[in-house]
């Protein structure tokens, strides 16, 4: 009777579990169906929608931190090099002529751009994080001024005008500079610039500050986009000219030659209007040198030789001589030593057509570059003792700086941070992720299109899919973690799967990067942050920005007519990740487009990452809904006032 | 006026017209005569000089005029924002440019970082070192896209649109926008801003001034308190009408132009003036620019320049010829002909500072030429420029 009873029991549970699992099936399909409008969607599990919580995912856990060393500076007597460390929110002092770290100091916010004041020494640093530059006292390196700037301020240089002293700072996220008065430190002016300013420098007379954007600025779908120049006043903070860079991207570097009038612009040439067939020929990505001349007018010359390239040309550094410039390649561990002189040579021969053309011609980089000098892993900032005679070399992810004669352009050593993290496979990744050796001849890195992780701003044309057709926006990679699936149309369902082979055959046109890198570098992926998290999270609603999130998680119109489920944008744009992974048709599928089912992306630094929409071509967040929104399909919004779609935003900007 | 009181002043008004008439006649028939202008509070034009189409100016019709701090001079057509160049001709810049519509209604410069702040019929436009940036209310937070009146006051641009009033912050790029559900504005039609120190000034077409308070976030309202649209039944009671054309301000005065008169506000005290109780030439004023707390009025009829106490008007006659009047109080107007005369008497922007003065007319340019260089050096009680 017992086994009898045991038989019984066993099967009414198994039917019961069953007729749970058909039924919890069915209703969970149907519940899919009734949130999403959609019947036709393939695998969708309850972690779509639910489950995710913000502080499991692996970017906002803490993660190794390393002494990589940003921005660096040399005291006006030669004797001590300045390094900042924003990654341990440290400033580090070394012996030019030991190479030792006489001591390292606490600075939070993120210590990135230094400069020493070229008579007293006075330190000024800019906190990337803090929104700030503080001044700190040479001799013990404490704190004796700060000032709010603009956003992210990465890098700043200084003059002394017919006004007083001034620094340019290049505030990174709010894409201007500031302009500072040194007695007292005080904003004169906050001019916009190009996108995001990384770099700045003054002209030989003091008279002129040069700010450069690294992200290019877009008109259309036919235009080559350009990065822009910036020509301030140093004394009153007016913009005297906007140059454009054409078709350049990247341009992280700035510095000025004082015997020729020039300003040098290392940048990455991108082409990306044409298709990436193209690798394969070399015409996607080259890197450049921008020569800005005296009259405003601008040259292009190429960095790379043919068959070899220099990729993620970044900073740059000029001898007081005006004789050599060195510019560090991020992406080939490398610096290239520029001959100005032949360089001016070369120019004073070319005619108008020779010199518009030039960058196109990589066999002209034998002209004036003299010398590739070889680094540790992923030079970044570079620059000179006041005598010329030792370049510094910042290895940013081998935390090391390298000290070179530059008489005989030997390395004489290196100021060692760090062990260069070998041991952490986020660190790891992000020498995969700035590696050109991954590609085609070393054309370009992973960071070439998503500087330091974010978006570049620019569409492009991968022609798997036909040449021509399905132009993708470049999507920033901070805070994917736990937003599976990848791609525009949602079919890579891993990161792994999104950077494997196939990419190596569409894009990379090479090799795969091998299971262990790319292993690395899925990690290091996902341990990226939104843009700017840390500085929005602890921040309250503004009443604007409260009106705006109760407008996105309407369920009514303002006369109670329900919104329906599948066009509330908390459906598909879900909390906390602001996205429930699920393609969806939203009404902006174009002409030259294959499908109208397009991935979810998540909304996390939303503010950051224009253009929108798949193919890029809403410009702003407020054009998504004002000109390519017609029919209520990505979101209810035909009953929006212009009020509400300025709290909307003003929420977006939020998340 | 057409009040019962105003009827039985008409008679002493005519008669006063009449003996002006008689007394300035031999003036009249002066050509050029040598005026002394020492004791006036404001710069007599002695002659104008014209622009046109010989000079570059793509059109006839010009709104906007405006002076940079760099000495450049710019002027908004209907046909394009144009600069004068060193050669003294006009260089056009388009909607293929980059300006969002090729008619200008407003200019103004951001004094720090020289920016050139441009409104249009369709859009704000920023000019900065040689580039446009388009602002319109389908890539932006502006209100709607037809902007007629732009300012800048410290970190933010402030704009008059047909669709309600809008601030730009230029450090954070957040819109305010403000109609008539979020202010005290009445309907949204704003035609004129102007900021103010602490406060902002919106012109309301229909709804008189509003004073924004931004450190507040407070608003004051200034109304025509007898609320008749065509008539000011009691002077200076407060704004004249409520149908607000344009409006300035300027070293605590405030000024504000509307189609049936003038207003002056201090602070304190309004006073307002009509043209058939005043030497105001035209009830229709459109524009007004203050310096040095004299106005000057730019309307149908030509200018007029006051400081509220003396008035010196510029006509066109019907032969072409200029026409200058100076009113002091107590004393006969004093009328010359002038050989120059305003492009064209109907004035729609107008740009004044120590050196000359620059009108835009509905057919063509036109620059005066003062009498007196730096006139304002000669004149203690007159206000510093700003």
């Amino acid at each position: 009777m017992k086994s009898r009873g045991f038989i019984i029991t066993s099967l009414a549970s198994v039917v019961a579990a069953g007729g749970l699992g058909v039924g919890g099936y069915y209703w969970s399909v149907a519940h899919v169906q009734r949130w999403t409008g959609m019947d036709h969607l393939g695998f969708v599990n309850c972690n779509h929608c639910h489950l995710v919580r913000v502080e499991k995912l692996p970017w906002a856990k803490e993660r190794p931190r390393h002494p990589a060393p940003a921005g660096l500076a040399v005291s006006p007597d030669g004797r001590r090099l300045y390094i900042a460390l924003d990654d341990v929110n440290e400033v580090a002092e070394a012996d030019t002529a030991t190479l030792q770290v006489n001591r390292r100091i606490k600075l939070a916010g993120g210590p990135y751009g230094l400069l020493a004041h070229p008579q007293d020494g006075r330190l000024f640093v800019t906190l990337r994080h803090a929104d700030a530059v503080v001044e700190l006292e040479p001799g013990r390196l404490t704190e004796v001024a700060r000032i709010p700037v603009g956003k992210g301020p990465v890098c700043l240089a200084y003059t002394r005008t017919e006004a007083g002293e001034r620094l340019i700072v290049a505030n990174s996220l709010s894409d201007d500079a500031s302009l500072l008065s040194l007695s007292p430190l005080a904003e004169i002016a906050r001019p916009h610039t190009g996108r995001e300013p990384f770099a700045t420098a003054m002209s030989a007379d003091g008279s002129v500050a040069f700010v450069v954007g690294r992200i290019a600025e877009t008109k259309d779908f036919v235009t080559p986009a350009a990065s822009e120049l910036t020509l301030i006043r140093a004394a009153t903070g007016r913009v005297l000219k906007r140059v454009p860079l054409e078709s350049a991207h990247l341009a992280e570097g700035l510095a000025t030659v004082a015997s020729r009038g020039w300003a040098l612009t290392p940048l990455v040439k991108v082409r990306n209007l044409i298709p990436i067939t193209q690798v394969a020929n070399g015409w996607v990505m080259s890197s450049g040198l921008g020569i800005t001349l005296a009259d405003g007018q601008t040259v292009q010359v190429p960095l790379d030789e043919a068959n070899d390239y220099f990729a993620d040309p970044s900073g740059i550094a000029v001898d007081p001589a005006g004789r050599y410039a060195y510019v560090v390649s991020g992406g080939s561990d490398a610096v290239s030593v520029v001959d100005l002189e032949r360089l001016s040579d070369w120019l004073s021969k070319a005619c108008e057509l020779t010199r518009r053309e030039a960058v196109d011609d990589l066999s002209l980089s034998a002209e004036y570059v003299v010398a590739r000098l070889r680094t540790g892993r992923n030079p970044r900032a570079v620059t000179l003792s006041p005598d010329g005679r030792r370049l510094f070399v910042g290895e940013r992810l081998a935390d090391r700086v390298l000290v070179v004669d530059t008489a005989t352009r030997e390395p004489v050593g290196h100021v060692v941070l760090g062990d260069g993290g070998a041991w952490d496979p986020i660190r790891r990744g992000e020498s995969v992720f700035t590696k050109a050796a991954h590609t085609f001849q070393s054309q370009f890195s992973c960071r070439s299109c998503h500087p330091d992780g974010h978006v570049d701003g620019l569409a492009y044309d991968f022609d798997g899919d036909g040449i021509g057709d399905n132009l993708l926006d470049n999507r920033s990679l901070h805070g994917l973690a736990s937003t599976a699936p990848f791609k525009w149309i949602g079919s890579n369902p891993s990161v792994e799967v999104q950077c494997g082979p196939r990419f190596a055959r569409v894009l990379m046109r090479t090799d795969p990067i091998p299971p262990d890198d790319l292993k690395d570098l899925a990690t290091y992926l996902q341990s990226l942050p939104p843009t700017g998290w840390e500085r929005r999270r602890d921040l309250a609603l503004t009443p604007t920005q409260e009106r705006g999130r109760q407008l996105f998680f309407a369920t009514t119109r303002p006369d109670g007519t329900p919104i329906p489920r599948e066009r509330q944008c908390q459906t598909c744009h879900r909390p906390p990740l602001f996205t429930a992974r699920i393609p969806t048709a939203v009404g902006t599928r174009g002409p030259r487009d294959a499908t109208e089912l397009f991935d979810t992306p998540h909304l996390l630094g939303i503010g950051y990452s224009a253009p929108y929409l798949h193919d890029g071509r809403a410009k702003t967040l407020e054009e998504l809904w004002t000109t390519y929104q017609t029919n209520d399909l990505h979101g209810v919004s035909s009953y929006w006032s212009k009020h509400q779609l300025n709290d909307l935003i003003e929420y977006l900007k939020t998340l | 006026m057409n009040t019962p009181k105003n009827r039985n002043r008409r008679p002493e008004w005519l008669a006063g017209i009449f003996l002006t008439v008689a007394l300035a006649a031999p003036a009249a028939l002066q050509a050029e005569p040598v005026v002394k202008d020492g004791d006036l509070p404001m710069p007599l034009i002695e002659r104008f000089e014209n622009f046109g189409a010989k000079d570059g100016i793509p059109t006839h019709k010009v709104h906007a005029v405006y002076k940079t701090r760099d000495g450049h001079l710019w002027i908004g057509t209907w046909d394009g924002l144009c600069v004068r160049e060193a050669d003294g001709k006009f260089k056009r810049y388009g909607p293929e440019d980059g300006l969002s519509h090729k008619m200008v209604l407003c200019i103004t410069e951001d004094p720090t970082t020289g920016d050139l702040w441009v409104a249009t019929m369709r859009g704000l436009n920023k000019f900065s070192g040689g580039k446009f940036t388009q602002y319109t209310q389908t890539n932006s937070g502006l209100p709607n896209n037809v902007v007629y009146g732009c300012d800048v006051l410290d970190d933010m641009v402030v704009v008059a649109t047909a669709a309600g009033a809008g601030i730009l912050n230029l450090k954070t790029g957040q819109w305010r926008i403000f109609d008539h559900t979020n202010s005290l504005m009445h309907e949204p039609w704003c035609y004129a801003v102007k900021g103010a120190k602490d406060l902002i000034y919106w012109g309301i077409w229909g709804a008189g001034v509003l004073e924004y308070d931004f450190k507040k976030n407070t608003w004051k309202e200034y109304r025509d308190p007898d609320r008749d649209f065509h008539y000011d039944l009691v002077p200076d009671d407060g704004l004249i009408n409520d149908i607000t054309s344009w409006l300035s301000w300027e070293d605590g005065i405030l000024w504000q132009n509307t189609y049936f008169g003038f207003t002056r506000y201090d602070g304190k005290k309004f006073k307002t003036w009509v043209q058939d109780q005043s030497p105001l030439l035209s009830n229709f004023t459109q524009i007004v620019w203050p310096h040095r707390r004299v106005a000057w009025i730019g309307m149908d009829k030509g200018v007029s320049v006051t400081d509220g106490e003396v008035w010196v008007n510029y006509e066109v006659g019907t032969d072409g010829e200029g026409i200058r009047t100076i009113h002091r109080p107590g004393a006969q107007p004093e009328k010359t002909v002038m050989n120059t005369a305003l492009a064209n008497r109907f004035v729609l922007g107008i740009y004044v500072d120590d050196e000359e003065a620059w009108f835009a007319t509905s057919d063509g340019l036109s620059r005066g030429v003062y009498a007196n260089p730096n006139p304002y050096k000669r004149l203690p009680g007159i206000a510093a420029a700003p």
